[in-house]
């Protein structure tokens, strides 16, 4: 106490001298539970000197004299008077006045109070962020922000989820980016959920435009946990172990089952059949069995953050571990994290957030997730000697017990030094200058090992061997920009002026070799392999770089009339010499109809905000260097006598260097409302996306001869849609309760697909394309034949006459076009992975220390194709059960088709393999007892919470796969199962303490 | 106030700065690769272009499942092999009921000959911008054009009509480009091969390091059987006497080492796709071994590609040629180092001993032989076929009845004997049975079968549909992504 007594007088006397004129005040906002306040305005009474607290709610103000007194307001708490009798330091209490905190967020390069928002931005805090157990921080957004779509791509360990915000407004890369305290970013797989403050979701123009040819597809702010001034250390502890499992196994065939499908094929094709007597098999192996497990995940989080006027700190150590749900399979990664500031000189501040992580994983034997659902169930994994059975004979597919066995060893490693260096120097009073130097450097490295193993003919290995690599990432961003506000009269006025830079290269190293001399671990390096055998590679990524000026004005009149304009212009090294350059505006407007003098009188509303918006932003994501195409060498031929092996290299892909910025105009129209004492919110907005010259590959025929396909300006999209979110909190007696309610539509419309196209095909399955993107439908819709029914018998196979030959039991095809044939020309439209609804509710409620939460989200109206039920290729893979209810005879089913293996019509892409994939999902469902304090400070603990909680504890779909999430980057196919590693149903335990 | 005038200044000064070299900043190239636009500017660019035009001629898609599929096992050569359930698609080759989607196969080999025919284009288009001997440089454009013929050699047997792509294709082309007549096609093949003719060496002329490159002679052999291919019978005979009067090529006196290694660019070896397998790659190698390699015991390969019975008939009693060409279980290896077992889920198991080959660094699929184009045996049948159409039958009999002889080669007279007829009619059918037994398993026979109008008589019993099955569909995908302008071949 006397300490901090000496350093106030020492502070004050030192400032007294440097400010002759002035005094300076500092200290800190809080609300009544000693959280920071952010933003709140501090104003020297009757005058327009004020400022906001940063944020870690602390604040800085120069005044006239030490005797002023400061009003400090806060939208949601009571206003109150403080007079500084002399002090230099006022840490401030504000009491809540609502049950709603009116926020603060983070917009691109500063901060904004959300009253002051005209762009449409959504903040989501860390204990929501916290409720998910997941490497990947980005999959608690699920279900959680309106108009943002999270869907898993699989359910491996430490693996990101497919994030869409506002739809899907590109054929290309429609990846949000990210920018973590400022450093942009493609992901954040680094990053955990608990060193998370918070997540700003910038979803129009206005929000976004300031990233410019960055920001189309959105852009995710991302705050790391900061320490405050004048805060005592404060040592907090969070951990959680838990269990995952499958959400879900599929149905399949069992051996006798199995065995029976094969004799039916074989007679179907006319020969004999195989097996005499199928049911001699019995039920036989499930694969599934042999290779999911129930993972532990587990987290502990230590946290040291406090701060005295000369520095704030936050330090913290993570551990997180998580075995994957298919055996083999982990992610661990061990993080430390330093966020300091430093206010050692008047004139400046300077600080840095860095992090170094490590982590190791390993994955699973590739392919064993659809080898599992694909193999034969008559063999058994092992026999009594320890021999693998052979799967390959009949159903082609390796023996997955034995790829756990000889195909497991798949490591990886990292190294990430990220984080950003900054200094602030306040030029002028109003006037701040702000450098700030980012890096990510990454250090990976993989290894993957093979010993000799026969199983079968196909599945086997005749020599061992070993692939190593490292990969180097190098990655610097340099931002320079100049802050002024102002504030006279009723006007307050803010500019942002900046440059920035930034460099991205990564260069990647390895080899492998044969015959190693050993087979444990210590032996796993490239020099216990044969020099003969080796090979390697060695290259860099063509460096990526950008170079932009940014500008802001930010202007409020009498603090409800609220304009916003921005202005980037970036520069990229991705596009040709003449196309390098774009420039990227927004408008908004905003109108506080709360604070006009006709809305005093009413008691019902305590918000109502009208803002509109309007921008356009940029878009490049595509390959570096698509726009010049690259000699391939490793084209070597082989002449002479001896025969040798001569260099070769040629052109074989086409590029094409008239390629330009993909630019998406963007329009938003909000209304905010709150009403009851800001208990009820309601937020809503209608936005609409034109993207306009959308970077595509697009597939072009064979015969060009391409070895790939060029990339072109081709295509328009437009995405529209409705965001809303509904909150209402209330207390009955003691129970306090919140119940929200989120969901966006969206519509996404192929406006234009360039000179000629009509039509882009996606992926193809079999030779034929299974999406399809038409002007006037959605991006990547699925494509095929509509089942019109079966065959049954001879006379309905003369009368829907086919162009391919069928026999009774096949699927017929419905006749599109009406020409009395099937033919390709009667593939049509067969719905959309696209859904038209995304939603999100919550409920929770406190009493007596306890909390519950629980969190539901879904999706509605789209489709997903199963195209592992496609999949026979070589041999004859094992078969879902639904395939049981096939055609056996004339009226023994419409719609299952008798068994084949492939080929014309059963499997062609057609609506028989698609399915509706809406869901819904009770995300996660929580339940905490936070201890009483009087018992806890006995033991010198501040606050101490435990809690049990579930993820994805029930789900509600249709589908019949693993899981209905089915996320891909290609944004021309979506929604296409192929065996995806399934996502995991988590259960745990908890706890969070504050010391 | 002079000092914070002085600060700012100094950042404005440090921030325009930064923002002047913005130019420069953002001019970077590929790290260790070329790019197109610097390509072509020596003599190493233009041979390396013209090695990667040879190169795809190794390609999976060219010379392996599809290659195989729609040569032999389509024909009454062979069928699928393997075991039944063992990549069944391929089975639609044998019974005809392959359609322009599936299996997958068709669309894969066209895909594969155009991407040849795309590095071919790449290479014809761009060694005349390079500095470098006048020499090399027509040689190597003539390299390029005999492998471009080739690639559309095949395609137009296969599918007919087909676009006609010379050069590289801007974007507004890429989907307008309709099939061409059959005819443009030859003509374009006809006079890429003259041209190659033109300035292409003699096969004695290459150094030993080239050998293997096309040469003079292998451009008039193929030019030859595309005359025959046509029907222009006084074209092929005139440039199959030029190979012979060359005197660049000889008979190997055993059948049964041509497909041995030593046999390997012999002296009866007109063009061949050359292969090897190396110790640190896969580099070298093609797929074409493995496909159609022994499968159980000894391991060898997949078992794809089995001689028909009817193929075994077709050989005369007592011909040498068909044990030198077909590998029968309880066989000897030809270098003695197994016998092939029995293998109880193959039907009919018995494999192509062309494509067998000796024990090779790496696994089955760094197969390492040469895939042989055209021999001199071939280019001796083409005469005698010629000279008989163009009412030469004595002249005939001399060519036919050297390929005879040395099937014969130290057996007595009456095995494989010497021919006499002179009936036009009667030696046609006996050059055509001698074409396939000659040269069977060697992914002949469709071509000579639809080359002859045979096809309908002999492959209607396996479900061969007269005016559709004479030529494959065209892929499905062509005719989608060019809505239309791409049309499909008669009844698919």
């Amino acid at each position: 106490m006397i300490g901090k007594q000496l350093l106030i007088s020492a502070a004050l006397m030192l400032w007294s001298v440097w400010a002759v004129a002035q005094v300076t005040v500092t200290g800190k906002v809080t609300d009544d539970k000693g959280e920071a306040l952010i933003g709140a305005n501090i104003l020297v009474k009757n005058s327009t000197n004020g400022t906001i607290t940063d944020i870690d709610g602390s604040y800085e103000l120069k005044v006239p004299d030490a005797f002023v007194t400061l009003v400090v307001s806060y939208t949601g708490y009571t206003t109150q008077e403080f007079p500084l009798k002399g002090q230099a330091k006022l840490d401030v209490v504000l009491l809540e006045q609502a049950t709603l905190i009116s926020e603060v967020v983070v917009v691109g390069y500063g901060t904004q109070r959300k009253s002051d928002l005209t762009g449409s931005v959504t903040s989501v805090k860390a204990d929501e962020i916290q409720k998910i157990a997941t490497a990947n921080p980005l999959q608690a957004l699920q279900g959680k922000v309106a108009g943002v779509q999270v869907s898993a791509a699989s359910g491996r360990p430490g693996e990101g989820p497919v994030v869409r915000i506002r739809g899907t407004g590109t054929l290309n890369g429609a990846a949000p980016i990210y920018v973590v305290d400022g450093l942009i970013l493609n992901n954040i797989d680094f990053l955990n959920a608990a060193d998370i403050e918070s997540m700003e979701i910038l979803k129009d123009a206005s929000a976004a435009a300031i990233y410019g040819t960055r920001g189309a597809n959105g852009v995710i702010l991302i705050s790391t946990r900061k320490g405050s001034r004048s805060q005592k250390a404060r040592v907090s502890f969070g951990s959680y172990v838990g269990q995952q499992q499958p959400e879900r196994r599929l149905g399949l065939a069992n051996a006798t089952e199995y065995a029976q499908l094969i004799n039916e094929i074989a007679l179907n094709n006319g020969s004999q059949p195989v097996h005499p007597d199928p049911t001699v098999f019995g039920v036989g192996t499930d694969w599934q069995d042999v290779i999911f497990q129930n993972g532990i995940i587990q987290n502990y989080n230590l946290n040291v953050s406090g701060g005295s006027e000369a520095m704030t700190y936050s330090i913290s150590g993570d551990v997180f571990r998580q075995e994957g749900i298919v055996k083999s399979s982990y992610f661990n990664r061990y993080t430390l994290r330093v966020n300091n500031q430093y206010n050692f000189f008047k004139w400046m501040k300077f600080g840095h957030n860095i992090a170094f992580v490590m982590s190791d994983n390993n994955g699973e034997p590739g392919g064993i997730v659809f080898n599992a659902i694909a193999s034969d169930p008559t063999v058994i994994p092992r026999d009594e000697n320890g021999r693998f059975g052979s799967t390959s004979l009949v159903s082609n597919v390796s023996n997955p017990a034995a790829q756990l066995e000889y195909n497991s060893y798949n490591r990886g490693y990292g190294q990430q030094f990220a984080g950003n260096l900054y200094g602030d120097i306040f030029i002028l009073k109003d006037l701040t200058f702000r450098s700030s130097f980012g890096f990510n450097l990454v250090n990976n490295r993989n290894k993957s090992y093979e010993p000799v193993f026969e199983v079968d003919n196909k599945q086997r290995n005749p020599e061992s061997r070993i692939f190593a690599g490292f990969y180097r990432g190098v990655d610097w961003q340099w931002e320079n920009t100049l802050n002024y506000r102002k504030e006279w009269k009723n006007h307050r006025i803010e500019l942002l002026a900046g440059y920035t830079s930034q460099n991205i290269t990564g260069e990647g190293i390895g080899g492998g070799r044969l015959r190693l001399i050993g087979t444990t671990e210590n032996f796993f390096f490239l020099n216990a392999g044969d020099d003969q055998t080796a090979t390697n590679y060695h290259y860099a990524n063509r460096p990526e770089r950008y170079v932009s000026t940014l500008f802001r004005l930010n202007y409020s009149l009498m603090g409800k009339y609220l304009l916003t304009a921005s202005w980037r212009r970036d520069g990229s090294s991705r596009f040709g010499s003449e196309r390098r350059f774009g420039s990227f505006p927004s408008v908004a407007l905003a109108w506080r109809v709360i604070e006009e003098p006709f809305m005093q009188d009413q008691k019902i509303l305590t918000n109502l905000k009208l803002r509109a918006s309007w921008g356009r932003l940029g878009n490049d994501k595509i390959p570096t260097g698509a726009a010049t195409p690259i000699v391939s060498n490793g084209l070597g031929a082989v002449f002479g006598t001896p025969e040798q092996l001569l260099f070769g290299a040629g052109i074989t892909t086409l590029a094409n260097p008239f390629l330009q910025w993909e630019l998406s105009n963007s329009t938003n129209a909000g209304i905010e409302i709150g009403a009851i004492q800001n208990r009820l919110t309601l937020e809503l907005d209608y936005y609409r996306r034109y993207t306009e010259k959308i970077l595509v590959p697009v597939p072009i025929p064979d015969y060009v001869g391409s070895a790939g396909n060029p990339y072109v300006n081709a295509a328009d999209v437009l995405n529209s849609g409705l965001d809303a979110a509904l909150n209402w909190r209330g207390n009955v007696g003691k129970l306090g309760y919140r119940v929200g309610v989120l969901g966006s539509t969206l519509k996404n419309e192929v406006k234009s697909l360039g000179t000629g196209n009509e039509e882009l095909f996606g992926v193809f399955i079999s030779g034929e394309p299974a999406t399809r993107t038409e002007i006037g439908g959605p991006i990547g819709a699925f494509y095929g034949y509509r089942v019109a029914g079966l065959y049954q018998n001879a006379e309905d196979i003369a009368k829907y006459p086919n162009r391919e030959p069928v026999k009774p039991g096949d699927l017929r095809f419905e006749d599109v076009d009406g020409d009395g044939i099937i033919t390709p020309d009667d593939r049509t439209y067969l719905g959309s992975a696209i859904p038209n609804l995304v939603y999100g509710f919550n409920f929770g409620f406190d009493i007596a220390g306890f909390d519950f939460s629980a969190d539901f989200n879904g999706v509605s109206g789209n489709k997903i194709l199963n195209s592992k039920k496609m999949a026979r290729g070589f041999g004859i893979p094992n078969f879902e059960s639904s395939f049981l209810a096939r055609w056996t005879g004339e009226g023994t089913s419409n719609s299952e088709p008798r068994v084949t293996n492939g080929g014309y019509p059963n499997f062609n892409v057609s609506d028989r393999f698609l399915e509706d994939g809406s869901f819904m999902r009770l995300r996660s469902v929580q339940l905490g007892y936070t201890l009483p304090k009087a018992l806890l400070s006995k033991a010198g603990i501040t606050n101490l919470r435990i809690y049990v909680s579930g993820n994805n504890v029930m789900l509600w779909t249709n589908y019949s796969g693993y899981s209905p999430e089915i996320g891909s980057e290609n944004v021309l196919a979506v929604g296409i199962d192929g065996g995806i590693y399934p996502t995991a149903r988590t259960f745990l335990v908890g706890l969070n303490a504050g010391f | 106030m002079k000092k914070h005038i002085i600060r700012l200044f100094s950042l404005l000064a440090l921030f325009l700065g930064a923002a002047g070299c913005q130019k420069d900043f953002l001019e970077v190239q590929p790290q260790g690769e070329i790019n197109a636009e610097n390509y072509f500017q020596t003599a190493d660019h233009a041979t390396w272009a013209v090695n990667a035009v040879y190169n795809q001629l190794r390609a999976w898609d060219v010379i392996a499942f599809p290659y195989l599929a729609m040569t032999d096992i389509v024909s009454d050569d062979a069928t699928k092999g393997s075991f039944p359930a063992d990549a069944q698609r391929i089975a639609t080759f044998d019974n005809f009921t392959y359609g322009p989607s599936f299996p997958e196969e068709v669309r894969v080999a066209w895909r594969g000959y155009y991407r040849g025919i795309f590095r071919a284009n790449s290479a014809i288009e761009g060694i005349p911008k390079a500095q470098m001997n006048e020499m090399l440089r027509s040689r190597l454009i003539g390299e390029a054009k005999f492998l471009r013929a080739h690639y559309y050699f095949n395609l137009v047997r296969w599918f007919g009509d087909i676009p006609l792509i010379d050069k590289q294709l801007t974007e507004a082309e890429f989907y307008t480009k309709p099939r061409a007549p059959k005819a443009e096609v030859y003509n374009l093949i006809i006079q890429d091969l003259k041209d190659a003719i033109e300035v292409l060496p003699e096969k004695n002329q290459y150094p030993t390091a080239d050998m293997g490159r096309a040469t003079k002679g292998a451009a008039r052999g193929v030019l030859a059987k595309v005359y025959l291919t046509i029907g222009d019978f006084v074209n092929a005979e005139q440039y199959a006497l030029q190979v012979i009067n060359s005197n660049q090529y000889a008979l190997l006196p055993q059948y049964n080492r041509i497909f041995l290694p030593e046999g390997e660019n012999s002296s009866e070896s007109v063009f061949e796709i050359q292969a090897t397998a190396l110790e640190d790659s896969y580099n070298g190698a093609t797929a074409w071994n493995m496909i159609q390699g022994v499968r159980g015991t000894p391991n060898l390969g997949w078992g794809f590609n089995l001689p028909s019975d009817d193929l075994i008939a077709a050989y005369e009693p007592g011909d040498p040629r068909r044990d030198a060409t077909i590998l029968y279980v309880g066989e000897v290896l030809p270098d003695g180092s197994g016998i092939v077992q029995d293998n109880p889920d193959i039907l009919n198991e018995r494999y192509s001993q062309k494509a067998w080959t000796p024990n090779h660094p790496g696994l089955q699929d760094n197969g390492p032989s040469n895939i042989r184009i055209l021999r001199y045996a071939d280019v001796l049948l083409i005469a005698a076929e010629a000279l008989n159409e163009n009412d030469k039958p004595a002249q005939a009999l001399t060519y036919i009845n050297l390929v005879r002889a040395r099937a014969r080669g130290t057996r007595p007279p009456s095995v494989v004997p010497a021919l006499t007829t002179t009936d036009k009619v009667q030696l046609r059918q006996a050059i055509w049975r001698e074409r396939r037994v000659e040269l069977a398993m060697e992914q002949q026979r469709w071509f000579e079968l639809v080359r002859t109008g045979q096809a309908a008589t002999r492959l209607t019993p396996l479900g061969f549909v007269a005016g559709k099955h004479e030529l494959f569909p065209i892929p499905q995908s062509e005719i989608d992504l060019t809505g239309g302008i791409i049309t499909q071949n008669p009844n698919y």
